[in-house]
């Protein structure tokens, strides 16, 4: 059997190196826009090759699988779905393990998420607004206080996933600080402008969303367009520096198990997250009159006003997430992913093993904010080490040249995975070998602090207090309602004026 | 005694954040350490710039209106001559701290030394981390610290004796907070990420958040953090101030027989004592005093006078809660005698019968090396008076103070974290053998 890799990051490391351990023995090909020396070695060990070229080119793919002959392409990361290259590997009767661009939607338009959740009455949603130039967002935030108080506390993004930067949460409690905080909001909103001003196939380039709190979780699935079939929930930590503090990055670390849901939350937050996340694919499927065959991911949170509730959504599997659940995974994933391609998920009976998963990041200073500085830097590594820690390496944004030298790309040049009966302790396996990924002349950093047992007290103490507060809306009946009060209209749900807007706009937020 | 704050501004838009506003009301909750000056550095498109005036935060609204700085750090303190210490090279740095490095014979010597070294180890090319590392190895004391240097990190940490508290937070994914006082992070909308342990330092930059710590510290927090100092909405070491407070009280009323109708407290921090108090025995706690002006902490200023003047701005009896009743009343220490002296006086004026005072801490009888303000031995109260003695002086009916060991335990930490040395002379191990 001959399989087609796409992507070159940790993640896609890691479905490879699952791959590769496969009963069918499969022969590994890759491709994408640098070489990753970890996939690199195991498509050397397997026959295949590996090939540069870019991921988010339908043709090339598509080129590529058909010439090697590929029984299956898997796909890992969201750019080549945005792309369409599992639509042209359709086209060419190619089975594929990636999700079709009008499906891949819910990741790539934020504002198309929250759309779809709002007209079909999907919980665990948020208030938003979006868009299509500054003014009119910069005069919404600047009206807040006297308008549509909601938008006092906000998270800015961009509409469309762009980049995973431009996000900014800005909680206005404090109206002695009201003004320096309106300043940044609106000095953000210039910016995001700004930025959104190239991507031109979204009308809608600015969302303001309500701002929540409470633990976060990914719950990562895998759907067949029938069955949508969950996988352990995993808490990736998204600050850059230890204690939740700095710049957001697409990760730095992430912990799972032993069990499938995590220390803090409950198997019935789980459910409803599962429920959540259906609905959102038949939803999908349903407008679109396709079949959503591949991973889907909701980034959820536990929420005073929804209890769990949709954050944003992956068509992919999460990185550093995927390599928490591909360690748990007890079945073969070729098995799984052959029985998504033919549509028999249902049949399948996916085995997890009861073991904690703890991953933590390594990256070049300058990752996330100043990548020109973490471009380019070389690797040494330290690979005994990792070993002699019980603990497995895989290399994400580095490439590995004619010579062997492997170089930074800029992004998070590895990830170490440890595995032990709790979290703790597979934190303190990773923490043994942290050093093992060097620069020679440039630092790196990562966070000691993912999976320890001060994170998963804080993390419970919050998921406590948020839970107590949602579960009282749940008796009183006031789950899901929010109440503000508007100068001469008097009380007002913000809700109901979110679905009078949206009756309106004739876009669904795909906008083009 | 002193509070300090910093903040540190993250990524590519840093410079919209204006840090010295949200400066400005951090160490406005941190007004309770020390009003008497305020100082602060900051770092802006423009540059790198000081400031230090005596005054309450009020002397700095107009400069943080007009100015913008997204790193800044800065300092209320209690001493009127206290100033941000400010050096020029190898490294322009300035520095602000809450404590005492063992150093020089006054605290701006200490300061401007302690600010010396560490531009001295910056220059010799030490990271950052590894700057403030070495320096609280060579330099001892029980001390906190946050310095700014000219290229944009800060670092912060304790000494190895930890005796000041420390705690980080953030806000959203933009702004990192350093602070005396975990109140103070709430004040300015920051989550809580951690405190810093003794010996610990972190350091920020553009580029990385680091943090490390020295061989051989050892806790040893001052005390009276939670008798007085620390405000009733932080959390040291884990353990919230209010709590402990309440506990004092508790502990005071476990071996209280006397009859009285009213438990009152004097503000701010012998009001939550009072609550404690008046929750175990199950007697009427009535608010005692409305305080007038600023948060004037009366043992916190420097002279006689003032101290009269602020004690009498600040307390006038609600004569309706105290007329006619025996009241207990309740303080969170005793050092000259003469604010409690002034209280039962006024008290007694406005109706209140049998006055039993409480004290919320054990006699203090020494001073402390750590840059607390207690006055020279022999000018403290207790330290040769009996309690009888006392008693007369201050002329209530009764006075009782709690024991050393109902202090510890209400706070809930082992002894030997804790620096105990104005209640008992023992000091902790480093100062002891200087």
């Amino acid at each position: 059997m001959k399989i087609l890799g796409v992507g070159g990051g940790a993640r896609e490391h890691a479905i490879a190196e699952r791959l590769a351990l496969s009963r069918y023995n499969p022969r590994i090909y890759w491709i994408s826009e640098w070489k990753n020396p970890g996939i690199e070695r195991l498509c050397a060990t397997s026959g295949g090759f590996y090939k540069i070229g870019r991921t988010t080119d339908p043709e090339a793919v598509a080129e590529l699988a058909s010439n090697i002959h590929a029984d299956l392409v898997v796909i890992g990361p969201e750019e080549p779905n945005f792309h369409g290259v599992p639509d042209e590997l359709e086209k060419r009767g190619i089975p594929c393990i990636g999700v079709s661009r009008d499906l891949a939607i819910i990741e790539q338009s934020k504002s198309f998420l929250r759309a779809l959740q709002w007209r079909y009455n999907i919980p665990g949603k948020l208030l938003f607004k979006t868009f299509r130039d500054e003014s009119a967002a910069m005069d919404a935030l600047a009206q807040a206080e006297k308008n549509i108080t909601w938008m006092q506390n906000v998270v800015l993004k961009p509409a469309r996933q762009a980049g995973g930067k431009g996000v900014k949460v800005v909680e206005d409690r404090h109206a002695y600080l009201l003004k320096e905080k309106l300043e940044f909001k609106l000095g953000h909103i210039e910016w995001l402008a700004s930025y959104m001003k190239d991507y031109l196939d979204i009308e809608d380039k600015i969302l303001i969303e309500e701002c929540v709190w409470g633990p976060e979780y990914t719950l990562q699935c895998f759907s067949d367009g029938k069955e949508l079939i969950g996988m352990p929930l995993v808490q990736d930590n998204k600050h850059a520096f230890e204690f939740d503090i700095g710049p957001e990055t697409g990760g730095m670390g992430s912990f799972a198990g032993p069990e499938l849901t995590l220390p803090f939350i409950t198997q019935e937050e789980y459910s409803r997250s599962i429920k959540i996340i259906r609905e959102i694919v038949n939803a999908v499927q349903d407008l679109t009159g396709k079949s959503y065959r591949g991973i889907v991911a909701g980034q959820m949170m536990v929420t005073e006003v929804e209890g769990p509730t949709v954050i944003e959504m992956y068509s992919r599997f999460g990185d550093p997430e995927a390599l928490n659940v591909l360690a748990m995974l007890e079945t073969d994933l070729l098995d799984v992913f052959l029985a998504i391609a033919d549509g028999r998920l249902a049949r399948l009976g996916i085995k997890w093993r009861t073991v904690a998963t703890v991953v933590k990041v390594i990256a070049p200073e300058g990752y996330p904010d100043f990548r020109e500085l973490a471009r380019g830097h070389e690797v040494i590594v330290d690979e005994k080490a990792v070993e002699d820690a019980g603990c497995k390496l895989y290399w994400g944004s580095a490439h590995i040249d004619e010579g062997g030298r492997i170089l930074t790309v800029g992004s998070r040049v590895a990830e170490i995975l440890g595995v032990g009966e709790t979290i703790e302790e597979a934190s303190s396996r990773v923490d043994l070998c942290l050093d093992a990924v060097k620069l020679k002349s440039w630092n790196v950093f990562y966070r000691r602090d993912i999976g320890s047992r001060e994170m998963l007290e804080k993390r419970s103490k919050l998921a406590d207090v948020v839970r107590r507060l949602y579960r009282r809306r749940m008796e009183l009946g006031t789950i899901g309602k929010r109440v503000d009060w508007i100068p001469g209209r008097g009380i007002v749900d913000p809700a109901e004026d979110i679905v009078k807007w949206l009756m309106k706009e004739p876009s669904d937020g795909r906008g083009g | 005694m002193t509070g300090i704050f910093g903040f540190y501004s993250f990524g590519e838009e840093r410079e919209r954040w204006n840090g010295l506003r949200f400066l400005y009301y951090g160490l406005q909750a941190l007004q309770g350490r020390g009003s008497e000056s305020v100082s602060l550095a900051w770092l802006s498109p423009n540059g790198f710039e000081t400031y230090s005036t005596e005054g309450d935060v009020d002397a700095i609204r107009y400069l943080v209106e007009k100015s913008r700085g997204h790193i800044a750090i800065g300092m209320v303190s209690s001493y009127r001559d206290d100033s941000v210490a400010v050096i020029e090279s190898p490294l322009r740095l300035a520095l602000v701290v809450d404590g005492m490095p063992s150093l020089g014979n006054s605290r701006s010597e200490a300061f401007t030394r302690l600010a010396e070294t560490m531009s001295e180890l910056l220059g010799t090319g030490l990271s950052p981390l590894d700057a403030g590392l070495r320096l609280i190895s060579q330099i001892g004391g029980g001390y906190s610290f946050i310095a700014l240097t000219e290229r944009g990190e800060m670092v912060a940490g304790r000494s190895r004796l930890g005796v000041k508290p420390l705690s980080v937070g953030s806000i959203g994914f933009d702004i990192a907070c350093v602070s005396s006082e975990t109140a103070a992070l709430d004040v300015v909308g920051a989550s809580f990420s951690s405190e810093l342990s003794a010996g610990e330092i972190i350091s920020m930059s553009q580029l990385s958040l680091k943090r490390g710590k020295v061989e051989g510290a050892a806790e040893a927090l001052c005390s009276f953090e939670f008798v007085y100092m620390a405000r009733n909405d932080s959390t040291i070491m884990g353990v919230p101030v209010y709590l402990v407070r309440e506990r004092i009280g508790e502990a005071l009323a476990a071996r209280d027989e006397v009859k009285v109708d009213v438990v009152t407290g004097v503000p701010e921090t012998a009001l939550a004592f009072a609550s404690g108090y008046a929750g175990r025995r199950g007697i009427r706690c009535r608010l005692g005093f409305v305080r007038t002006g600023q948060h004037v902490r009366s043992a916190l200023k420097p002279t006689q006078l003032e101290r009269l003047i602020g004690l009498q701005l600040k307390l006038n009896p609600i004569a309706a809660a105290v007329d006619g009743r025996d009241i207990v009343l309740i303080d969170d220490s005793v050092v000259r005698g003469n604010t409690l002296k002034n209280v039962v006086a006024l008290l007694r004026r406005k109706g209140a019968q049998a006055v039993h005072v409480r004290v919320g801490s054990p006699p203090i009888r020494y001073s402390c090396p750590f840059g607390t303000e207690i006055p020279p031995p022999d000018e403290l109260i207790a330290r040769d008076l009996p309690i009888e003695e006392i008693e007369k002086l201050v002329g209530c009916d009764s006075l009782a103070f709690l024991d050393l060991e109902e202090l510890v335990k209400a706070i809930g930490l082992p002894p030997k974290v804790l620096c105990l040395g104005c209640f008992t002379g023992h000091y902790p191990e480093e100062v002891r053998t200087r």
